[in-house]
């Protein structure tokens, strides 16, 4: 009795340690990282308005790592001869996962870019909200660039290639 | 009936009584009521000092009591208060621009104690200068006054006239704290009087933080919405839709210092030297504007008798502008200044009841600016003649006819102006009939701009070929002003005025396409053609034996012509301002002044849909005397909450319902 009892016991345990491995074989799947699921290059409508007045232009913006739960997006560059506004790097947007969308939020970046005469000027893009749901992503941000008095406020809707 | 005569006879008996033995707190309201009961001189109208009821043309006054009642801090606040049919706006950059009844800012004259000020912002002098800390009294002469005051007078003049205190001495400071970017606002002024010495001395420093305006949507709303769009589903397109000119209003810091010095030598002599010193600060993003405003000037008045006086005068006035980052570097690739220096001569001679007076003027005008060619300058010379005569024909018929020759070295432009006034008393009211030309001659900007916009690739450029604008205008008013007594309720004293005017206004000078110029694209300067502009203004005011009082104005204009609506600012047809107000002792150590007012701004006439279809904003304000020259000022300024829905170049810069207390002392009095 006592030998089928501990019979019984060790078909239990041996169950309970195959069930448990094929429980950890699902696990064992290598997690990709939120910031990895939207990494990319997206082309698709840039709305840049200022001051009321609104230019459309198809553009792509490209999405790269900068942490598990963070990336960075690269605006490009806007206006032709002297008024271009050169690509701004945008860093540290923070992502954040529901259901099928991620999220991404960054109140302000400010920094700095070399345009093409090599001269230096700082910019600011604040309030910002990336939306990524399948392969298509929605951008809202503000840009203020050098000394331009007026802020560009910045529509995007892409998706991935 | 004759109960309730009676108990309101009593009554006022026994206020009065109550009055007369209250300790001197003193009221504004009751300079108010004085400086109606005396019928106030005004000297805009024709150059010359003249009641009121007897000036030429219809002149708009605002006391000392509407600028304290209305705790304005600059001319804007004020103006922007009383006077209907007038607008500020901002342009790029947060200059600001104005409109008064269809007129640009540059086609109004600012004065100060009739002398010019240098500089400009976006289309007039810097507002900011013109603090109200010193100031005695506003005139406002709207149309055309340029055969007085040459050129800039073609829709209207406005005069800020400063105060000259009386008492042996007096002292103040003030200070007040608004909630609205955390706004201060702090004075001091000083006074003395003797027999030959007369001083005044103001200081003012005001504070204010950025402000950043409400977006109607969230970035977050904005990107829900863009991805419903991306995705096919039902999506609101008015929340994709930005249409706001202004996302954040600049912090700023000011400081005016002004002294006025009289010196009555003899009984005949007078000599007075004036000097002031402005600076502001407009905080940006990535730098600072700063600017600076110097001023000095002195008169000398010779007065044979009460019937001949001779005034020569020098004036000097400087505005410059630069731009300097955060760590105090000066640019110096926004620098600009501009120097103006002006010498008057002006006689006066009456025979009896008439009047003649002959004046001449020689103005240098200087101007350096990153916005000519290679930062370089460029200055002319204006001179003019100018004679009038005040021709009271009857006791109850007054003639005025005024004419004016100017010259403009730089343009070598010619101007010659006129004017004719007829005033006739009848017994129950006054008439008058005005006609008067006005001129605007190009400003040397205008003339020789040679700018890449921000850099961006597209040039102003300047016209040295530019004719001086031109305007006529026509208007005619009536006007009552009478004391109602033994009536009860209704004994005090009222007054209406009702102006009806056309404008005819030529030879505008405004940007045009100027093609593509040095491989951009480019905006010339140009003469266009002109509009006319169709106005009636109303104005009544009331004010009651028994403390309260009113005021209501109103103005309705009309543009026809080649009419441009500028994103600036949006004329509107209708518009009114109103005030009433109650002031009372209610004991020995506390008194109330109290008002209540508000303006309304109707539809923009470009019928764009796009910007505030009409706003009425509302504000109270109450003064307490609380002690011997001690005052507690409150306000609550857009009392019922109104919020733009987005922010346009022309709407009303508030977030709200918002609120202010300050503290103002008269050390004098205590």
């Amino acid at each position: 009795m006592k030998i089928k009892s501990l019979m019984t016991m060790a078909l239990a345990m041996m169950a309970f340690v195959v069930s448990m491995s094929s429980c950890g074989s699902d696990d064992d799947e290598p997690v990709v990282a939120v910031a990895d699921q939207v990494v990319g290059s997206y082309t698709g409508t840039e709305v840049l308005t200022v001051m009321g007045e609104a230019d459309e232009s198809t553009e792509t913006f490209e999405f790269t790592k900068g942490s598990d739960v963070s990336v960075d997006v690269n605006l490009p560059k806007y206006g032709e001869g002297m008024m271009t506004v050169p690509a701004l790097p945008v860093k540290g947007i923070v992502l954040t996962k529901s259901g099928n969308t991620i999220t991404g939020k960054l109140d302000k970046y400010e920094g700095t870019v070399k345009t093409a005469d090599g001269t230096e000027k700082a910019y600011t893009v604040s309030d910002v909200t990336v939306i990524f749901s399948d392969k298509t992503v929605v951008v809202k941000f503000t840009q203020k660039y050098g000394n331009m008095p007026f802020a560009f406020e910045g529509q995007f809707t892409g998706t991935r290639k | 009936m004759v109960t309730a005569y009676l108990t309101n006879r009593i009554l006022q008996s026994l206020l009065a009584g109550v009055a007369l033995a209250m300790p001197a707190i003193p009221l504004s309201a009751q300079s108010f009521r004085d400086s109606v009961e005396l019928e106030p001189v005004v000297v805009t109208a024709s150059h010359s000092p003249k009641a009121l009821k007897d000036a030429p043309v219809v002149t708009r006054l605002i006391t000392l009591h509407d600028i304290k009642i209305t705790d304005a801090t600059n001319i804007q606040d004020m103006l922007t208060q009383e006077i209907p049919g007038l607008e500020f706006g901002f342009a790029m950059s947060q200059e600001t621009s104005l409109n008064m009844s269809g007129f640009g800012g540059n086609a109004v004259l600012f004065l100060v104690d009739g002398e010019r000020m240098a500089g400009e912002t976006m289309d007039n002098v810097d507002y900011n200068r013109m603090n109200l800390d010193n100031v005695g009294r506003i005139e406002i002469v709207k149309g055309a006054s340029s055969a007085l005051y040459g050129s800039n007078a073609v829709g209207g003049v406005i005069n800020i006239i400063s105060r000259e205190n009386l008492e042996p001495w007096t002292a103040n400071v003030n200070t007040r704290y608004n909630f609205f970017g955390h706004e201060w606002r702090n004075g001091a002024s000083f006074s003395f009087n003797t027999k030959k010495w007369n001083s005044q001395t103001s200081f003012q420093h005001t504070k204010i933080d950025p402000v950043d305006l409400p977006k109607p949507y969230s970035s977050e709303e904005i990107a829900i919405e863009l991805l419903k769009k991306a995705q096919g589903l039902p999506y609101d397109e008015s929340v994709l839709n930005d249409d706001s000119n202004l996302s954040r209003l600049y912090g700023q810091k000011s400081y005016n210092v002004k002294e006025r010095l009289t010196w009555r030598a003899t009984d005949n002599l007078t000599l007075i030297g004036r000097g002031g010193y402005f600076f502001r600060t407009s905080e940006r993003d990535t730098y600072d504007y700063h600017f600076n405003g110097y001023s000095a000037g002195l008169k000398g008045r010779y007065a044979w008798d009460f019937a001949r006086y001779l005034e020569l005068s020098y004036a000097y006035d400087q505005y410059d502008k630069a731009n300097f980052q955060p760590d105090g570097t000066r640019t110096h690739d926004h620098d600009y200044s501009n120097r103006q220096q002006v010498a008057h001569a002006l006689y006066h001679h009456s025979f009896g009841k008439n009047s003649l007076i002959l004046g001449a003027d020689y103005m240098h005008d200087y101007l350096s600016t990153y916005q000519f060619a290679d930062n370089t300058s460029h200055a002319q010379d204006n001179i003019d003649g100018y004679a009038q005569f005040d021709w009271n024909i009857t006791e109850r018929l007054n003639i005025v006819g005024s004419v004016r020759y100017d010259y403009f070295s730089a343009s070598a432009q010619k101007a010659f102006t006129e004017r004719l006034a007829v005033v006739y008393k009848f017994p129950w009211m006054t008439f008058r009939a005005n006609y008067a030309s006005g001129f605007r001659a190009p400003t040397l900007k205008e003339m020789y701009m040679h700018f890449d916009m921000g850099n961006m690739g597209y040039m102003l450029r300047g016209n040295p070929d530019l004719k001086p604008e031109k305007s006529h205008n026509f208007n005619i008013a009536i006007e009552r002003t009478n004391r109602i007594r033994n009536s009860g309720f209704l004994d005090g004293r009222y007054n209406f005025t009702i102006m009806g005017y056309c404008n005819i206004f030529d030879k505008r000078i405004t940007t045009i396409d100027g093609g593509t110029y040095e491989g951009m694209e480019s905006a010339l300067y140009w003469n266009e053609d002109g509009i006319t502009v169709w106005g009636m203004d109303f104005s009544m005011g009331h004010i009651w034996d028994c403390g309260f009082s009113l005021k209501v104005n109103y103005s309705w204009m009309k543009e026809t012509g080649k009419v441009y609506y500028s994103d600036f600012y949006q004329p509107r047809s209708h518009s009114m301002t109103w005030r009433v107000g109650y002031d009372h002792h209610f004991s020995r150590h506390y008194a109330l002044d109290a008002a209540l007012s508000g303006r309304y701004q109707g539809k923009p006439q470009s019928g764009r849909k796009d910007v505030d279809q009409g706003y009425t904003i509302w504000k109270l304000m109450l003064q307490h005397h609380v002690w011997h020259g001690l005052t507690v000022i409150t306000a609550i300024d857009n009392l019922f909450n109104y919020k733009p829905k987005s922010y346009y170049y022309c709407s009303p810069l508030t977030t709200g319902t918002s609120f202010s207390v300050g503290l103002s002392v008269d050390l004098d009095k205590m």
